[in-house]
C-alpha cells in the first residue's frame, strides 16, 4: 500500500467530513489512511457490537468483518453520507444478522452467558471487595438483561444514541428509517428501560 | 409550554435535557416546567437512573492482536487476488507491453504480406556413386528382361 496520495483527493468529501476524505484516499490506494480510520473507530465499533451481541469474541469477529468490508468496498466508495453512518450501517447490519442467526440456532443462551470476559470495574481507588464486586456484577447483569430484551432496532438505536452520541438524523440513516421513527423507537426503548432500571438510581 | 411527555416527538427535549445536551435557555424553560409537572419530573428522574445504569456497563478492551488479525485477512484476500491475476499481471501492470506486443504483431503481419511467395526449393540430384559391380548387375538384369520380352507373345496380358 502506498503512502499519501494526491492532496486534492476528495475535495467534495472534505466538506462532508474528514473521515470520508480519508476513505477516498484509501480508495486511491493509501493504506495509511485506512490505518487512521481503523485506529479511530476500532474501539467504538467493537464496543457497539459487543453491546449488541453481548459476546466479546463474536463482537471482535464481527468488527473484523466490518473493517474488511470497508476495505473491500474502497474502490466503489462514494461519500454520499458521513463515514460513520456508513460504518455503523455495516456494523448494525452484521449485528442484527448475528443476533437472528444465534436465535435461529437457539444458541442465544451461549452468547448471553458470556460474562467471563467482562472487565472488572474499579468501584473505588482500592481493590473492590467481594461484596462490591458482586453488587457491581448484579447491576451489570440487570443492565445487560434490560438491553438484551429490547427489540433489535430499539437496542441498536439506544446504543447509538447513548454510547456513540449520534444525532437522530444519523441514527435514522443507519437504521434506514425516518427521523420520527427513530424518536419513537428511542421513546419506547427508554420507557422500557426506565421501568426496568429506575430502581438502580 | 406544552408538556413534552405528551408525545414522542416532544419527549426528545426531555431526553436531551437528561443527557445535558440542551442549551441553557431551553434547559431553564424545561426546568421551570418540570417543577410544576410531576409526570415530567418522574420521567427525568427515571431517565437519569437509566443513564447512570448504562454508564456502569463498560465494554471489554479490544484484543491486542485485533489489527494483526485484520491485516492478515486483508493480506490473504490480496494474495488470492494476486494468485488469480498472476498470469495476466505482466500484461496488466506494464502498460507499455500490450502496445509493444501489438506493434510487433502488426510488423510481422506486414512483413509476411509484403514477402513474395516462396519458390520451391531447387532439388539438387544427389550424385550416386555406383560401383562397377552394381552397373554390371543392372545391365545383366536389363538383358534378362529383354530376353523374356522376346519369349512372351505381344498379345499376352496378365490374368487378373
Amino acid at each position: 500500500m502506498s503512502e499519501r496520495v494526491k492532496p486534492d483527493v476528495g475535495v467534495a468529501a472534505a466538506a462532508l467530513d474528514y473521515d470520508a476524505e480519508l476513505m477516498l484516499r484509501v480508495k486511491e490506494g493509501d493504506g495509511a489512511s485506512f490505518a487512521v480510520l481503523l485506529d479511530k473507530y476500532r474501539l467504538s465499533v467493537v464496543h457497539f457490537l459487543f453491546r449488541m451481541v453481548q459476546n466479546h469474541a463474536v463482537a471482535e469477529e464481527l468488527a473484523q468483518e466490518v473493517f474488511l468490508r470497508v476495505y473491500r468496498s474502497r474502490s466503489s466508495y462514494e461519500p454520499t453520507a458521513k463515514f460513520t453512518t456508513w460504518l455503523f450501517r455495516i456494523a448494525t447490519h452484521l449485528a442484527l444478522n448475528a443476533i437472528r442467526d444465534a436465535r435461529s440456532e437457539k444458541s442465544q443462551e451461549r452468547l448471553d452467558d458470556d460474562t467471563s470476559e467482562m472487565p472488572l470495574r474499579q468501584v473505588s481507588d482500592h481493590q473492590p471487595s467481594i461484596e462490591q464486586y458482586m453488587m457491581y456484577q448484579a447491576r451489570l447483569d440487570e443492565v445487560r438483561h434490560a438491553i438484551r430484551t429490547l427489540p433489535e432496532k430499539q437496542r441498536a438505536a439506544v446504543l447509538m444514541h447513548k454510547y456513540e452520541e449520534m444525532e437522530y438524523a444519523q441514527i435514522a440513516r443507519v437504521l434506514n428509517c425516518s427521523e420520527s421513527a427513530v424518536k419513537s423507537l428511542l421513546f419506547r426503548a427508554y420507557e422500557t428501560l426506565r421501568a426496568r432500571l429506575a430502581h438502580m438510581a | 409550554m406544552k408538556c413534552p411527555i405528551q408525545s414522542p416527538e416532544h419527549a426528545e427535549r426531555l431526553l436531551a435535557y437528561c443527557a445535558h445536551k440542551l442549551d441553557s435557555r431551553r434547559a431553564a424553560l424545561l426546568e421551570e416546567h418540570i417543577r410544576n409537572c410531576p409526570e415530567c419530573a418522574d420521567f427525568v428522574q427515571g431517565q437519569r437512573a437509566v443513564w447512570q445504569a448504562l454508564d456502569t456497563w463498560e465494554a471489554a478492551p479490544v484484543s491486542p492482536d485485533f489489527d494483526r488479525r485484520l491485516y492478515q485477512r486483508i493480506q490473504q484476500e490480496v494474495s488470492w487476488w494476486e494468485l488469480l491475476m498472476r498470469p495476466l499481471r505482466p500484461l496488466v501492470v506494464r502498460q507499455g507491453l500490450p502496445i509493444a506486443a501489438a506493434a510487433c504483431v502488426v510488423m510481422v503481419a506486414g512483413f509476411l504480406l509484403q514477402r513474395p511467395a516462396e519458390l520451391p526449393p531447387v532439388v539438387v540430384p544427389a550424385q550416386v556413386e555406383a560401383s562397377a559391380d552394381q552397373v554390371e548387375h543392372a545391365i545383366d538384369d536389363m538383358e534378362i528382361l529383354r530376353e523374356l520380352n522376346h519369349l512372351v507373345p505381344p498379345d499376352a496380358s496378365p490374368r487378373m
